[in-house]
Protein backbone atom coordinates (compact mmCIF):
# COMPACT_ATOMS: atom_id res chain seq x y z
CA UNK A 1 0.00 0.00 0.00
CA UNK A 2 1.49 2.66 -1.33
CA UNK A 3 1.34 5.63 1.42
CA UNK A 4 0.72 8.72 -0.92
CA UNK A 5 -2.74 8.82 -0.25
CA UNK A 6 -2.83 9.01 3.54
CA UNK A 7 -0.88 11.82 3.10
CA UNK A 8 -1.98 13.35 0.42
CA UNK A 9 -5.56 13.39 2.72
CA UNK A 10 -3.64 14.91 5.33
CA UNK A 11 -2.82 17.98 3.27
CA UNK A 12 -5.85 18.24 1.83
CA UNK A 13 -7.34 19.13 5.66
CA UNK A 14 -5.38 22.33 5.33
CA UNK A 15 -6.91 25.04 4.22
CA UNK A 16 -4.52 26.16 1.62
CA UNK A 17 -4.43 23.15 -0.34
CA UNK A 18 -7.79 22.57 0.07
CA UNK A 19 -8.52 26.12 -1.38
CA UNK A 20 -6.61 25.06 -4.30
CA UNK A 21 -7.87 21.68 -4.42
CA UNK A 22 -11.88 22.85 -4.61
CA UNK A 23 -10.61 25.64 -6.91
CA UNK A 24 -9.44 22.94 -9.95
CA UNK A 25 -12.26 20.63 -8.94
CA UNK A 26 -14.75 22.73 -9.07
CA UNK A 27 -15.51 24.01 -13.02
CA UNK A 28 -15.48 20.36 -13.57
CA UNK A 29 -17.97 19.60 -11.11
CA UNK A 30 -20.40 22.44 -12.35
CA UNK A 31 -19.96 21.56 -16.01
CA UNK A 32 -20.77 17.61 -15.06
CA UNK A 33 -23.47 19.07 -13.29
CA UNK A 34 -24.66 20.58 -15.82
CA UNK A 35 -24.26 18.34 -18.63
CA UNK A 36 -25.32 15.51 -16.64
CA UNK A 37 -29.10 17.70 -15.51
CA UNK A 38 -29.26 18.73 -19.54
CA UNK A 39 -29.20 15.39 -20.70
CA UNK A 40 -31.11 13.70 -17.36
CA UNK A 41 -34.04 16.15 -17.08
CA UNK A 42 -34.47 16.01 -21.19
CA UNK A 43 -34.73 12.05 -20.82
CA UNK A 44 -37.06 11.99 -17.97
CA UNK A 45 -39.41 15.31 -19.42
CA UNK A 46 -38.97 14.02 -23.08
CA UNK A 47 -37.73 10.97 -23.95
CA UNK A 48 -39.08 8.85 -21.10
CA UNK A 49 -42.59 7.45 -21.47
CA UNK A 50 -45.83 8.65 -19.70
CA UNK A 51 -46.82 6.54 -16.58
CA UNK A 52 -49.99 4.72 -17.56
CA UNK A 53 -51.69 5.63 -14.45
CA UNK A 54 -50.45 9.33 -13.69
CA UNK A 55 -49.80 10.38 -17.02
CA UNK A 56 -47.19 13.31 -17.61
CA UNK A 57 -47.67 14.32 -13.65
CA UNK A 58 -45.56 11.43 -12.38
CA UNK A 59 -42.23 13.47 -14.13
CA UNK A 60 -41.59 15.81 -11.18
CA UNK A 61 -40.32 12.45 -9.54
CA UNK A 62 -37.13 13.14 -11.82
CA UNK A 63 -36.78 16.39 -9.43
CA UNK A 64 -38.18 14.76 -6.35
CA UNK A 65 -36.62 11.67 -5.96
CA UNK A 66 -32.82 13.15 -6.70
CA UNK A 67 -34.13 16.05 -3.99
CA UNK A 68 -35.06 13.67 -1.56
CA UNK A 69 -31.67 11.49 -1.64
CA UNK A 70 -29.80 14.45 -1.77
CA UNK A 71 -31.31 15.73 1.72
CA UNK A 72 -30.71 12.57 3.41
CA UNK A 73 -27.23 12.39 1.66
CA UNK A 74 -25.99 15.83 2.60
CA UNK A 75 -27.71 15.44 5.98
CA UNK A 76 -25.27 12.04 6.24
CA UNK A 77 -21.79 13.99 5.11
CA UNK A 78 -22.59 16.76 7.49
CA UNK A 79 -22.80 14.31 10.31
CA UNK A 80 -20.02 12.98 9.49
CA UNK A 81 -18.08 15.88 9.01
CA UNK A 82 -19.04 17.40 12.45
CA UNK A 83 -18.20 14.11 13.87
CA UNK A 84 -14.63 14.56 12.56
CA UNK A 85 -15.04 17.99 13.41
CA UNK A 86 -15.57 17.65 16.89
CA UNK A 87 -13.20 14.35 17.54
CA UNK A 88 -10.30 15.41 15.68
CA UNK A 89 -10.39 19.63 15.31
CA UNK A 90 -10.24 20.04 12.50
CA UNK A 91 -11.11 23.49 10.56
CA UNK A 92 -11.71 22.48 7.15
CA UNK A 93 -14.60 19.82 8.69
CA UNK A 94 -15.97 22.46 10.28
CA UNK A 95 -15.93 24.10 7.25
CA UNK A 96 -17.54 21.35 5.06
CA UNK A 97 -20.33 20.85 7.90
CA UNK A 98 -21.35 24.34 7.88
CA UNK A 99 -21.24 25.12 4.23
CA UNK A 100 -23.28 21.96 3.56
CA UNK A 101 -26.11 22.68 5.78
CA UNK A 102 -27.57 25.78 3.61
CA UNK A 103 -27.51 23.26 0.58
CA UNK A 104 -29.45 20.31 2.54
CA UNK A 105 -31.98 22.42 3.24
CA UNK A 106 -32.75 23.91 -0.01
CA UNK A 107 -33.03 20.41 -1.45
CA UNK A 108 -35.04 19.31 1.54
CA UNK A 109 -37.42 22.05 0.62
CA UNK A 110 -37.55 21.57 -2.97
CA UNK A 111 -38.44 17.93 -2.16
CA UNK A 112 -41.33 19.05 0.24
CA UNK A 113 -42.37 21.54 -2.36
CA UNK A 114 -42.59 19.16 -5.63
CA UNK A 115 -43.83 16.73 -3.10
CA UNK A 116 -46.37 18.63 -2.67
CA UNK A 117 -46.91 20.02 -6.28
CA UNK A 118 -47.36 16.18 -7.32
CA UNK A 119 -49.67 15.46 -4.09
CA UNK A 120 -52.44 18.05 -4.67
CA UNK A 121 -53.49 16.19 -8.40
CA UNK A 122 -52.61 12.76 -7.07
CA UNK A 123 -53.70 12.60 -3.30
CA UNK A 124 -55.89 15.35 -3.83
CA UNK A 125 -54.27 17.51 -1.09
CA UNK A 126 -51.26 19.82 -0.65
CA UNK A 127 -49.81 18.07 2.58
CA UNK A 128 -50.88 15.03 4.87
CA UNK A 129 -49.52 13.90 7.80
CA UNK A 130 -47.77 11.51 7.03
CA UNK A 131 -44.33 9.38 8.41
CA UNK A 132 -42.22 10.12 5.39
CA UNK A 133 -43.40 13.22 5.19
CA UNK A 134 -43.25 14.52 8.55
CA UNK A 135 -40.23 13.31 9.15
CA UNK A 136 -38.90 15.03 6.00
CA UNK A 137 -40.29 18.67 7.31
CA UNK A 138 -38.45 17.18 10.33
CA UNK A 139 -35.17 17.27 8.47
CA UNK A 140 -35.77 20.59 7.08
CA UNK A 141 -36.13 21.58 10.70
CA UNK A 142 -32.90 20.14 12.25
CA UNK A 143 -31.01 21.77 8.95
CA UNK A 144 -32.05 25.59 9.83
CA UNK A 145 -31.45 24.62 13.52
CA UNK A 146 -27.97 23.69 12.80
CA UNK A 147 -28.05 26.85 10.54
CA UNK A 148 -29.66 28.98 13.35
CA UNK A 149 -27.24 27.73 15.60
CA UNK A 150 -24.11 28.42 14.26
CA UNK A 151 -24.92 32.22 13.05
CA UNK A 152 -25.97 32.46 16.76
CA UNK A 153 -22.76 32.83 17.95
CA UNK A 154 -20.04 35.76 18.20
CA UNK A 155 -17.09 33.05 17.31
CA UNK A 156 -17.55 31.28 14.10
CA UNK A 157 -15.68 28.46 15.22
CA UNK A 158 -17.61 27.97 18.40
CA UNK A 159 -20.58 28.23 16.58
CA UNK A 160 -19.77 25.41 13.91
CA UNK A 161 -18.79 22.91 16.83
CA UNK A 162 -21.93 23.92 18.68
CA UNK A 163 -24.07 23.17 15.17
CA UNK A 164 -21.63 19.96 14.54
CA UNK A 165 -23.16 18.77 18.33
CA UNK A 166 -26.51 19.19 17.08
CA UNK A 167 -25.91 17.66 13.79
CA UNK A 168 -24.71 14.28 15.45
CA UNK A 169 -28.19 14.33 18.08
CA UNK A 170 -29.96 15.06 14.47
CA UNK A 171 -28.67 12.27 12.89
CA UNK A 172 -31.21 9.86 14.52
CA UNK A 173 -33.66 11.11 11.82
CA UNK A 174 -31.80 10.52 9.18
CA UNK A 175 -33.21 6.05 9.40
CA UNK A 176 -36.61 7.31 10.37
CA UNK A 177 -36.82 9.20 7.39
CA UNK A 178 -35.42 6.33 4.89
CA UNK A 179 -37.22 3.69 6.62
CA UNK A 180 -40.43 5.10 7.57
CA UNK A 181 -42.03 3.90 4.34
CA UNK A 182 -41.61 0.53 5.88
CA UNK A 183 -42.30 0.91 9.85
CA UNK A 184 -45.37 2.52 9.07
CA UNK A 185 -48.24 1.98 6.68
CA UNK A 186 -48.06 5.75 4.93
CA UNK A 187 -49.90 7.25 2.11
CA UNK A 188 -46.19 7.87 0.57
CA UNK A 189 -45.51 4.82 -1.81
CA UNK A 190 -42.19 2.29 -0.61
CA UNK A 191 -39.02 2.58 -2.51
CA UNK A 192 -39.13 1.44 -6.08
CA UNK A 193 -35.48 1.57 -6.79
CA UNK A 194 -33.26 -0.80 -5.19
CA UNK A 195 -29.51 -0.98 -5.01
CA UNK A 196 -29.78 -4.44 -4.11
CA UNK A 197 -32.04 -6.37 -6.19
CA UNK A 198 -34.13 -5.31 -8.65
CA UNK A 199 -35.83 -2.01 -9.25
CA UNK A 200 -39.30 -1.78 -9.90
CA UNK A 201 -39.17 0.80 -12.46
CA UNK A 202 -38.83 0.69 -16.01
CA UNK A 203 -35.60 1.04 -17.40
CA UNK A 204 -36.33 4.17 -19.55
CA UNK A 205 -37.63 6.00 -16.60
CA UNK A 206 -34.91 4.67 -14.37
CA UNK A 207 -31.57 6.07 -16.17
CA UNK A 208 -32.57 9.41 -16.35
CA UNK A 209 -33.82 9.49 -12.90
CA UNK A 210 -30.06 8.10 -12.08
CA UNK A 211 -28.46 10.55 -14.45
CA UNK A 212 -30.44 13.33 -12.76
CA UNK A 213 -29.23 11.40 -9.18
CA UNK A 214 -25.41 12.02 -10.29
CA UNK A 215 -25.99 15.47 -11.64
CA UNK A 216 -27.35 16.49 -7.78
CA UNK A 217 -24.45 14.98 -6.62
CA UNK A 218 -22.40 16.78 -8.61
CA UNK A 219 -23.76 19.74 -8.30
CA UNK A 220 -23.52 19.43 -4.34
CA UNK A 221 -20.07 19.33 -4.73
CA UNK A 222 -19.58 22.14 -6.91
CA UNK A 223 -21.11 23.99 -4.51
CA UNK A 224 -19.85 23.17 -1.41
CA UNK A 225 -16.77 23.13 -3.31
CA UNK A 226 -17.60 27.27 -4.28
CA UNK A 227 -19.19 27.84 -0.35
CA UNK A 228 -16.09 26.46 1.93
CA UNK A 229 -13.44 28.60 -0.60
CA UNK A 230 -15.40 31.37 0.45
CA UNK A 231 -15.70 30.85 3.80
CA UNK A 232 -11.75 29.82 3.80
CA UNK A 233 -10.92 33.09 2.73
CA UNK A 234 -13.24 34.66 5.64
CA UNK A 235 -11.57 32.31 8.40
CA UNK A 236 -8.57 32.85 7.29
CA UNK A 237 -8.57 36.71 6.49
CA UNK A 238 -5.61 37.27 8.57
CA UNK A 239 -3.05 34.75 7.37
CA UNK A 240 -0.44 34.67 4.85
CA UNK A 241 -1.74 32.75 1.99
CA UNK A 242 -4.69 34.68 2.24
CA UNK A 243 -3.05 37.70 1.28
CA UNK A 244 -1.31 36.61 -0.97
CA UNK A 245 -4.30 35.22 -3.04
CA UNK A 246 -5.99 39.06 -1.76
CA UNK A 247 -2.70 40.52 -3.64
CA UNK A 248 -2.32 38.62 -6.88
CA UNK A 249 -6.59 39.25 -7.15
CA UNK A 250 -5.88 43.21 -6.73
CA UNK A 251 -2.60 42.88 -9.22
CA UNK A 252 -4.63 41.78 -11.98
CA UNK B 1 -13.70 10.19 44.92
CA UNK B 2 -15.72 8.18 47.38
CA UNK B 3 -19.28 7.76 47.72
CA UNK B 4 -20.67 9.83 50.54
CA UNK B 5 -18.83 12.69 48.96
CA UNK B 6 -20.76 12.22 45.88
CA UNK B 7 -23.89 11.93 47.06
CA UNK B 8 -23.63 14.83 49.18
CA UNK B 9 -22.47 17.13 46.06
CA UNK B 10 -25.42 15.83 44.03
CA UNK B 11 -27.93 16.65 47.52
CA UNK B 12 -26.26 20.19 47.83
CA UNK B 13 -26.43 21.30 44.15
CA UNK B 14 -30.34 19.80 44.20
CA UNK B 15 -30.83 21.93 47.67
CA UNK B 16 -29.62 24.98 46.68
CA UNK B 17 -31.43 24.85 42.46
CA UNK B 18 -34.28 24.25 44.84
CA UNK B 19 -33.51 27.32 47.21
CA UNK B 20 -33.44 29.68 44.44
CA UNK B 21 -36.24 28.12 42.42
CA UNK B 22 -38.18 28.88 45.80
CA UNK B 23 -36.93 32.33 46.52
CA UNK B 24 -38.40 33.38 42.88
CA UNK B 25 -41.51 31.63 43.39
CA UNK B 26 -42.95 34.48 40.67
CA UNK B 27 -41.02 32.55 38.03
CA UNK B 28 -42.49 29.06 38.94
CA UNK B 29 -45.63 30.59 38.81
CA UNK B 30 -45.44 32.08 34.98
CA UNK B 31 -45.83 29.00 33.14
CA UNK B 32 -48.57 27.65 35.29
CA UNK B 33 -50.25 30.65 34.48
CA UNK B 34 -49.43 30.21 30.90
CA UNK B 35 -50.79 27.26 30.63
CA UNK B 36 -53.86 28.22 32.75
CA UNK B 37 -54.92 31.24 30.23
CA UNK B 38 -53.98 29.36 26.56
CA UNK B 39 -56.39 26.56 28.04
CA UNK B 40 -59.27 28.97 28.60
CA UNK B 41 -58.57 30.43 25.11
CA UNK B 42 -59.41 27.12 23.17
CA UNK B 43 -62.73 27.29 24.06
CA UNK B 44 -63.45 30.45 23.30
CA UNK B 45 -61.88 29.70 19.78
CA UNK B 46 -63.14 26.62 19.03
CA UNK B 47 -66.77 26.97 20.32
CA UNK B 48 -67.61 25.53 24.06
CA UNK B 49 -69.09 22.37 22.45
CA UNK B 50 -68.54 19.41 24.52
CA UNK B 51 -67.74 16.84 21.95
CA UNK B 52 -65.19 18.54 20.00
CA UNK B 53 -63.61 19.72 23.42
CA UNK B 54 -63.42 16.63 24.17
CA UNK B 55 -62.02 15.04 21.48
CA UNK B 56 -58.91 17.75 21.00
CA UNK B 57 -58.52 18.04 25.24
CA UNK B 58 -55.01 15.55 25.41
CA UNK B 59 -53.57 17.03 22.48
CA UNK B 60 -53.91 20.57 23.90
CA UNK B 61 -53.30 19.68 27.40
CA UNK B 62 -49.66 18.35 26.13
CA UNK B 63 -49.04 21.38 23.85
CA UNK B 64 -49.67 23.14 25.68
CA UNK B 65 -47.72 21.93 28.50
CA UNK B 66 -45.09 22.06 26.46
CA UNK B 67 -45.06 25.41 25.46
CA UNK B 68 -44.90 26.33 28.95
CA UNK B 69 -41.70 23.86 29.59
CA UNK B 70 -40.33 25.75 26.76
CA UNK B 71 -40.68 29.24 28.31
CA UNK B 72 -39.19 28.23 31.35
CA UNK B 73 -36.27 26.11 29.18
CA UNK B 74 -34.55 29.33 28.49
CA UNK B 75 -33.79 30.00 32.18
CA UNK B 76 -32.28 26.83 33.10
CA UNK B 77 -28.34 28.01 32.95
CA UNK B 78 -28.72 31.55 32.24
CA UNK B 79 -28.27 32.95 36.11
CA UNK B 80 -25.78 30.26 36.15
CA UNK B 81 -23.49 31.60 33.25
CA UNK B 82 -24.14 35.52 34.47
CA UNK B 83 -22.51 34.87 38.18
CA UNK B 84 -19.78 32.63 36.88
CA UNK B 85 -21.35 29.70 38.98
CA UNK B 86 -21.47 27.03 36.19
CA UNK B 87 -17.77 27.84 35.05
CA UNK B 88 -17.09 26.89 38.86
CA UNK B 89 -19.47 23.44 37.81
CA UNK B 90 -17.11 22.82 35.32
CA UNK B 91 -14.28 23.29 37.23
CA UNK B 92 -15.46 21.11 40.41
CA UNK B 93 -13.59 17.57 40.68
CA UNK B 94 -17.61 15.96 40.70
CA UNK B 95 -18.47 14.64 37.20
CA UNK B 96 -19.64 17.54 35.50
CA UNK B 97 -22.98 15.00 33.96
CA UNK B 98 -23.69 13.85 37.18
CA UNK B 99 -24.11 17.82 38.49
CA UNK B 100 -26.09 18.63 35.66
CA UNK B 101 -28.39 15.75 35.76
CA UNK B 102 -29.20 17.20 39.52
CA UNK B 103 -29.59 20.63 37.91
CA UNK B 104 -32.31 19.16 35.23
CA UNK B 105 -33.91 16.91 37.94
CA UNK B 106 -34.15 21.01 39.84
CA UNK B 107 -35.67 22.00 36.83
CA UNK B 108 -38.14 19.32 36.12
CA UNK B 109 -38.90 19.66 39.99
CA UNK B 110 -39.59 23.84 39.68
CA UNK B 111 -41.12 24.01 36.66
CA UNK B 112 -42.62 20.67 35.19
CA UNK B 113 -44.17 19.29 38.29
CA UNK B 114 -46.46 22.37 38.67
CA UNK B 115 -47.74 21.86 35.38
CA UNK B 116 -48.73 18.52 35.96
CA UNK B 117 -50.57 19.52 39.18
CA UNK B 118 -52.45 21.35 36.97
CA UNK B 119 -52.95 19.13 34.31
CA UNK B 120 -56.14 17.48 36.08
CA UNK B 121 -57.42 21.03 36.16
CA UNK B 122 -56.67 21.69 32.29
CA UNK B 123 -57.98 18.71 31.40
CA UNK B 124 -60.92 19.11 33.40
CA UNK B 125 -61.78 22.40 31.62
CA UNK B 126 -61.98 21.24 27.85
CA UNK B 127 -64.19 18.50 29.30
CA UNK B 128 -61.99 14.97 29.24
CA UNK B 129 -63.74 11.97 30.79
CA UNK B 130 -61.97 11.35 34.15
CA UNK B 131 -61.10 8.23 33.43
CA UNK B 132 -58.87 9.38 31.24
CA UNK B 133 -57.06 11.74 33.40
CA UNK B 134 -54.80 9.18 35.34
CA UNK B 135 -53.44 8.22 31.45
CA UNK B 136 -52.99 11.65 30.83
CA UNK B 137 -50.78 12.30 33.92
CA UNK B 138 -48.77 9.22 33.42
CA UNK B 139 -48.32 10.51 29.86
CA UNK B 140 -47.12 13.81 31.39
CA UNK B 141 -45.01 12.29 33.91
CA UNK B 142 -42.69 10.03 31.48
CA UNK B 143 -42.86 13.14 28.70
CA UNK B 144 -41.98 16.25 30.51
CA UNK B 145 -38.68 14.80 31.96
CA UNK B 146 -37.80 13.86 28.40
CA UNK B 147 -38.53 17.13 27.58
CA UNK B 148 -36.63 19.04 30.39
CA UNK B 149 -33.58 16.52 29.42
CA UNK B 150 -33.60 17.35 25.54
CA UNK B 151 -33.99 20.77 26.07
CA UNK B 152 -30.82 20.86 28.44
CA UNK B 153 -29.01 19.35 25.91
CA UNK B 154 -30.24 21.80 23.54
CA UNK B 155 -30.01 25.22 26.30
CA UNK B 156 -26.29 23.97 27.15
CA UNK B 157 -25.45 24.28 23.23
CA UNK B 158 -27.08 27.60 22.94
CA UNK B 159 -25.16 28.95 26.55
CA UNK B 160 -22.52 31.23 25.12
CA UNK B 161 -25.16 32.74 22.48
CA UNK B 162 -26.81 36.21 23.24
CA UNK B 163 -30.56 35.48 21.64
CA UNK B 164 -31.22 31.58 22.14
CA UNK B 165 -35.12 31.83 22.73
CA UNK B 166 -36.69 31.29 19.04
CA UNK B 167 -33.60 29.32 18.25
CA UNK B 168 -33.82 27.00 21.38
CA UNK B 169 -37.73 26.05 19.91
CA UNK B 170 -36.73 25.93 16.58
CA UNK B 171 -34.29 23.17 17.87
CA UNK B 172 -36.15 21.66 20.23
CA UNK B 173 -38.95 21.06 18.18
CA UNK B 174 -37.94 18.33 15.79
CA UNK B 175 -36.67 16.32 18.76
CA UNK B 176 -39.60 16.51 20.82
CA UNK B 177 -42.03 15.49 17.66
CA UNK B 178 -41.52 11.48 19.56
CA UNK B 179 -42.46 12.72 22.64
CA UNK B 180 -45.47 13.95 21.42
CA UNK B 181 -46.76 11.66 19.29
CA UNK B 182 -46.36 8.67 21.91
CA UNK B 183 -48.07 10.76 24.79
CA UNK B 184 -50.70 12.13 22.95
CA UNK B 185 -51.26 8.62 21.44
CA UNK B 186 -51.52 6.96 24.54
CA UNK B 187 -54.31 9.62 25.85
CA UNK B 188 -56.24 9.03 22.84
CA UNK B 189 -56.02 5.27 22.60
CA UNK B 190 -57.56 5.28 26.02
CA UNK B 191 -60.07 8.02 25.13
CA UNK B 192 -61.86 5.39 22.51
CA UNK B 193 -61.16 2.65 25.13
CA UNK B 194 -58.08 0.73 23.40
CA UNK B 195 -55.00 -0.63 25.30
CA UNK B 196 -52.92 2.37 25.72
CA UNK B 197 -49.84 0.66 27.30
CA UNK B 198 -47.84 0.32 23.97
CA UNK B 199 -47.32 3.94 23.59
CA UNK B 200 -46.26 4.59 27.16
CA UNK B 201 -44.04 1.79 27.15
CA UNK B 202 -42.62 3.70 24.07
CA UNK B 203 -42.30 7.16 25.95
CA UNK B 204 -40.71 5.15 29.08
CA UNK B 205 -38.14 3.41 27.25
CA UNK B 206 -37.37 6.83 25.37
CA UNK B 207 -36.74 8.47 29.15
CA UNK B 208 -34.47 5.64 29.96
CA UNK B 209 -32.41 5.91 26.98
CA UNK B 210 -32.52 10.11 27.78
CA UNK B 211 -31.29 9.87 31.70
CA UNK B 212 -28.59 7.55 30.40
CA UNK B 213 -27.38 9.95 27.80
CA UNK B 214 -28.97 13.41 27.83
CA UNK B 215 -26.98 14.71 30.84
CA UNK B 216 -23.75 13.34 29.40
CA UNK B 217 -24.58 15.62 25.79
CA UNK B 218 -25.47 18.22 28.28
CA UNK B 219 -21.93 18.25 29.69
CA UNK B 220 -20.57 17.61 26.34
CA UNK B 221 -22.69 20.86 24.98
CA UNK B 222 -21.46 22.68 28.00
CA UNK B 223 -17.87 22.55 27.10
CA UNK B 224 -18.61 23.42 23.87
CA UNK B 225 -20.68 26.52 24.48
CA UNK B 226 -17.95 27.84 26.87
CA UNK B 227 -14.97 27.06 25.57
CA UNK B 228 -14.80 30.30 24.44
Amino acid sequence: MSSWIPLWLHKLGSPPTFYRFAGTLQPWATALALLLGVVGLYGGLVLAPADYQQGDAYRIIFIHVPSAWMSMFIYGVMGVASFIALVWRIKLAEVVAMESAPIGAAFTFITLVTGSLWGKPMWGTWWTWDARLTSELVLLFLFLGVIGLYHAFEDRRQGARAAAFLAIIGIINVPIVHFSVNWWNTLHQGSTVNVFGPSKISGAMLWPLLTVTLATKFYYVASLCRRARTDLLDLESGKDWVRRIAEDEAGR
Amino acid sequence: MNRPALTSACAAMLRRDLTLAWRRRGDIAMPVLYALIVTTLFPFALGPEDTLLQRIAGGVVLVTVLLAMLLALDAMFSSDIEDGSLEQLVLAPQPLALMLGMKILAHWLATALPLILIAPLMAAMLHLPGAVIPVLLLALALATPLLSLLGAVLVALTAGTRRSGMLLALMLLPLCVPAVIFAAGAVAAAQQGLPWLAPVAWLAAALVLAVVLAPLACAAALRIALDA
